[in-house]
């Protein structure tokens, strides 16, 4: 195990290089606007744009840029050992991109887990009833109502959410603070005050991801009821209640670890449409508005940020199978 | 089958509702009413309370040397005074600020006094006075290279001494002198104070202290951006190192009273106690709709979109204040590039645009009046030039159909051809080559640059039509002549300060095109034109020198370099229960004089 886990760490490097390299690439060489010309304005002199371009290091060659990216990105020096990474200094908002991650990583992890909370308290239970209940009304309902759930796009479904729900702009004006949402990031430290205002963005944020689950443990489940260990089960007289916890769902629920894993990683890098149709001052929004102005170092840093969380994650999903699946081994 | 007589009910009662529906959103389109800013009265407001003013994006700067954008003004001007600032009621004339009286020009142009007003004092944690130095010292920091300003050079770089290229460190300028503590003398080199004193309303001018800021500026970039010392009515909350602690980049601003600021220095009221500016609205219907049925919510940046904007003029009238922005949009044609390079060419394409087209992809009326011309009202020069008259000079014939005159297009179309330009019989271009043109990918400037594309092809034109964002579209291809893009339809100039030299110098005179961040797009470059902004550059204040630039822009105009099409009017909303006065300078809510009902 212990040599699976060092291998598969090893690979995270190579991942994140390649990624931080492809990144660099794209929005280096790509046409996007000129970060100088940004941050100079409209009126300024060739010579301020030579000296902007030089102090941001953008008049060096390519591949010098990116060595000295990576030097202060990757956490060793030959000198001092270990340190922390450095993102990089951010042209347009005139601060370190670390610190800008930083302050928007507690909304994102706050819309996420609290998201990932509602998606499995509904998902789980719906994939549950539809597949005991299969063909029958409940289960019409709710597959119809997940088709519903996944086809709409997260912005379409958090505009219509909130026109109809919203405090201030709302039809049926229930939820507190919908519509803006400065102090998301405030959830962990004083969570009665803010969470109640984020139940509309967990609302929809977690509507397609609950009704894929609810999809998927569903079809498991179903698969799993035919078997012929759960027949067996039936036919030593256990209640039924024990014949679908204890062997159906307990089977058919752990292929969605693998895909919750994934699922938060993403999330956790950013969840870009959910951020920005409600304000939430989130990594996703931050990669959005740096994108917007060609800001650099803040696009990878959110990009590398991103992979890491969901290279992170799915390491650490595939560790936790081996615990839950006996038969998986490394 | 006995069913299908209900059905049809059913099915015609769904299309009578839906017409019904649509009926009710397009029953209305009465905008009169509208309150709009010009000639507005400053009414008095409610001592105390606070609003929240929500914005998509964040102030560029809060260091007054490095601030160039609207809604850093917005923010700026409230909690920083620069030498001298407009008034809300009054955007052409500035009242002194820091200042204590008018600006004395001498007699050849080449010096300018100006008397400061004593009692002004820097907020926590510099608590001292305002004084000469600090003046002195601001205007000398933005020739550093740490401290990159995109206007200084070319407003205030005729100051003796001040550097041409980006000083190492914070430069001396003996051109700035302080010969005593309330006396600010400015020595230039050439005789152009008239625009150096329009250009002491901008935000360079507004005090730093040296001692303070200074190991700030030694950095590159200088960090006095997050530690600003005020001198306003209100001030970004800090901490007692001066971190500015209630700035949370792109996501909030706490604007929080001054204790040091003394009202008998100031003209402005600042009734409100405190101001919360909240980011990220970048949804443009979401926040507009907020702010129109919510409450103590003033408008940020952006503006409404247009189907909001239609519902504002007709639900919310009092809500709504329509400000002119001082700007002018044009779709420019590169004069360097064949076929725009004849000027009979140009004019055709004048005189089929319908004009009246490209306002209503932003809203119709409401949004503006038609442009023929480059000046936009409220500049000086403006009214000299004509005003909102169509014109009636008859070589100005291309200009003066709104709607677009296929005759008279035709008829500058033959006269091209006997220039040897390829056109046909009847009128139309003939070129084989496509026109490289570069348009914006959103709305409403990629409707605008549609309809713009349409009015070209009608010529016969064909256009290698691409879209890009809006900063790549001046970044890396309008204003970059090594780009050789023949059409710029999403181009336009808003004013800096309230004069026509800064409306005429850098978009139409040949010796201001740059290779990088031009803003000269049609790259005119007409000797006799450049000679007369030259010489119309260097004349006093006054009627000679507004008439003078009256004529360049009627002059500029019979080259048609570019096909003017709207003087914007900027929308303003506010919540029912908010105060809001619209400040013309910026053309954003004036936070020092806005206040809660």
């Amino acid at each position: 195990m212990l040599t699976y886990i060092v291998r598969r760490l090893l690979w995270m490097l190579v991942v994140l290089l390649l990624i931080s390299f492809l990144t660099f690439l794209m929005f280096s060489k790509l046409p996007s606007a000129d970060p100088v010309s940004l941050r100079a304005g409209r009126n300024a002199t060739p010579e301020l744009r030579a000296s902007i371009r030089h102090t941001f290091g953008l008049d060096k060659p390519f591949f010098e840029q990116y060595r000295i990216y990576l030097a202060k990105l990757v956490p060793f020096d030959a000198h001092s050992g270990f340190k922390p990474p450095d993102f990089g200094y951010s042209y347009q908002n005139n601060v370190s991109v670390k610190a800008q991650i930083l302050d928007r990583l507690p909304a994102t992890a706050g819309l996420a887990l609290g998201g990932m909370v509602v998606w499995l308290l509904i998902g789980i239970p719906v994939g549950i009833i539809s597949a005991i209940r299969r063909g029958r009304i409940e289960d019409r309902v709710a597959m119809g109502g997940a088709l519903v759930a996944i086809s709409a796009p997260v912005y379409w479904l958090g505009l219509v959410a909130l026109y109809l729900f919203s405090k201030d702009i709302g039809v049926i004006q229930i939820f507190d603070g919908a519509g803006s949402y400065p102090n998301t990031g405030s959830l962990f430290n004083s969570p009665f005050t803010v969470a109640p205002t984020l139940f509309l963005p967990w609302l929809v944020l977690a509507a397609s991801f609950a009704a894929i689950y609810a999809r998927f443990l569903r079809g498991n489940l179903l698969e799993v009821m035919a078997e012929d260990y759960v027949r067996t089960a039936r036919a030593k007289g256990l209640p039924e209640r024990t014949v679908i916890f204890r062997h159906g769902v307990r089977s058919a629920i752990t292929p969605i670890v693998t895909i919750l894993g994934l699922d938060l990683g993403i999330l956790l890098g950013g969840a870009i449409l959910t951020e920005s149709v409600f304000n939430i001052p989130g990594i996703g929004r931050l990669a959005f508005d740096s994108i917007q102005k060609s800001d650099l170092p803040t696009i990878q840093g959110t990009v590398i940020m991103g992979a890491f969380f969901i290279i992170a994650l799915n390491l650490v999903v595939d560790v936790v199978y081996a615990f839950l699946d006996p038969r998986v081994r490394y | 089958m006995t069913r299908t007589p209900q059905r049809v009910a059913m099915l015609a009662a769904f299309f009578a509702l839906a017409l019904f529906v649509a009926a009710c959103g397009s029953s209305s389109n009465n905008t009169s009413g509208v309150k709009s800013s010009a000639g507005q009265k400053i009414p008095q407001g409610k001592q105390g309370g606070d609003v929240t003013v929500l914005s998509a994006g964040d102030v560029d700067y809060m260091d007054p040397g490095q601030m160039y954008y609207t809604f850093g003004y917005m923010i700026g001007y409230s909690v920083n005074r620069p030498l001298y600032s407009f008034k809300p009621d009054n955007a052409t004339k500035p009242v002194p600020d820091i200042a204590a009286s008018e600006p004395q020009i001498s007699s050849d142009q080449k010096s300018i006094t100006i008397k400061l007003r004593t009692g002004v004092k820097f907020s926590p944690p510099v608590n001292r006075e305002v004084q000469c130095k600090d003046i002195k010292y601001a205007m000398s920091r933005v020739f550093s290279a740490n401290v990159p300003n995109p206007y200084a050079t070319g407003y205030f770089g005729t100051i003796q001494g001040a550097p041409k290229t980006p000083a190492k460190g914070i430069p001396s300028i003996p051109g700035i002198q302080c010969p005593d503590p309330t006396t600010l003398v400015l020595k230039l080199t050439q005789p152009k104070a008239a625009t150096v004193a329009a250009a002491l309303v901008m935000p360079l001018t507004m005090p730093v202290p040296e001692e303070y800021a200074k190991p700030f500026d030694a950095k590159n970039p200088s960090t006095y951006d997050t530690h600003v010392a005020f001198t306003g009515p209100y001030m970004v909350k800090n901490d007692a190192k001066g971190n500015l602690t209630g700035w949370k980049r792109a996501k909030s601003i706490e604007l929080v009273r001054n204790p040091n600021w003394d009202k008998s220095t100031d003209y402005r009221p600042a009734y409100l106690d405190a101001i919360h500016v909240d980011e990220g609205n970048a949804d443009s219907t979401v926040a507009s709709r907020r702010i129109l049925n919510g409450s103590h919510l003033i408008q940020g940046d952006g503006a409404p979109p247009a189907p909001v904007l239609k519902q504002a003029a007709t639900r919310f009238k009092n809500q709504l204040v329509l400000v002119p922005a001082g700007g002018t949009r044009y779709v420019a044609m590169n004069t360097k590039i064949k076929p725009f390079d004849n000027v009979n060419v140009r004019r055709a394409v004048f005189a089929i645009f319908d004009r009246n087209a490209m306002r209503l992809t932003r809203g119709g009326p409401i949004v503006g009046d038609i442009a023929w011309r480059y000046i936009p009202p409220g500049i000086p020069g403006f009214d000299e030039a004509g005003g909102l008259n169509p014109p009636t000079d008859p070589s100005l014939d291309f200009a003066a159909n709104p709607a677009g005159d296929p005759a008279v297009a035709k008829k500058y179309m033959l006269l091209a051809k006997q220039q040897g330009v390829p056109v046909t019989a009847d009128g139309k271009y003939a070129g084989k080559e496509k026109l490289l043109t570069i348009a914006t990918n959103a709305d409403p400037g990629k409707k605008s640059a549609e309809v713009a594309a349409n009015q070209f092809e009608k010529l016969g034109f064909k256009l290698n039509f691409r879209e890009v964002t809006q900063d790549a579209l001046y970044t890396k291809f309008c204003g970059v002549p090594k780009a050789q893009v023949a059409i710029c339809p999403n181009v336009g100039f808003f004013k800096d300060f309230v004069d026509p030299e800064s409306f005429i110098n850098p978009t139409f005179n040949g010796e201001a095109i740059l290779p990088a961040n031009n803003t000269n797009w049609p790259q005119l470059d007409d000797p006799s034109i450049n000679k007369a902004i030259d010489a119309a550059a260097i004349l006093a204040p006054g009627k000679q020198r507004d008439e003078a630039f009256a004529k360049i822009d009627l002059d500029i105009t019979k080259l048609a370099p570019a096909v003017p099409w709207l003087w914007d009017k900027t929308p303003l909303i506010e919540s029912k229960d908010v105060q809001g006065v619209a400040d013309n300078y910026s053309t954003v809510w004036h936070l020092s004089f806005t206040s809660d009902k």
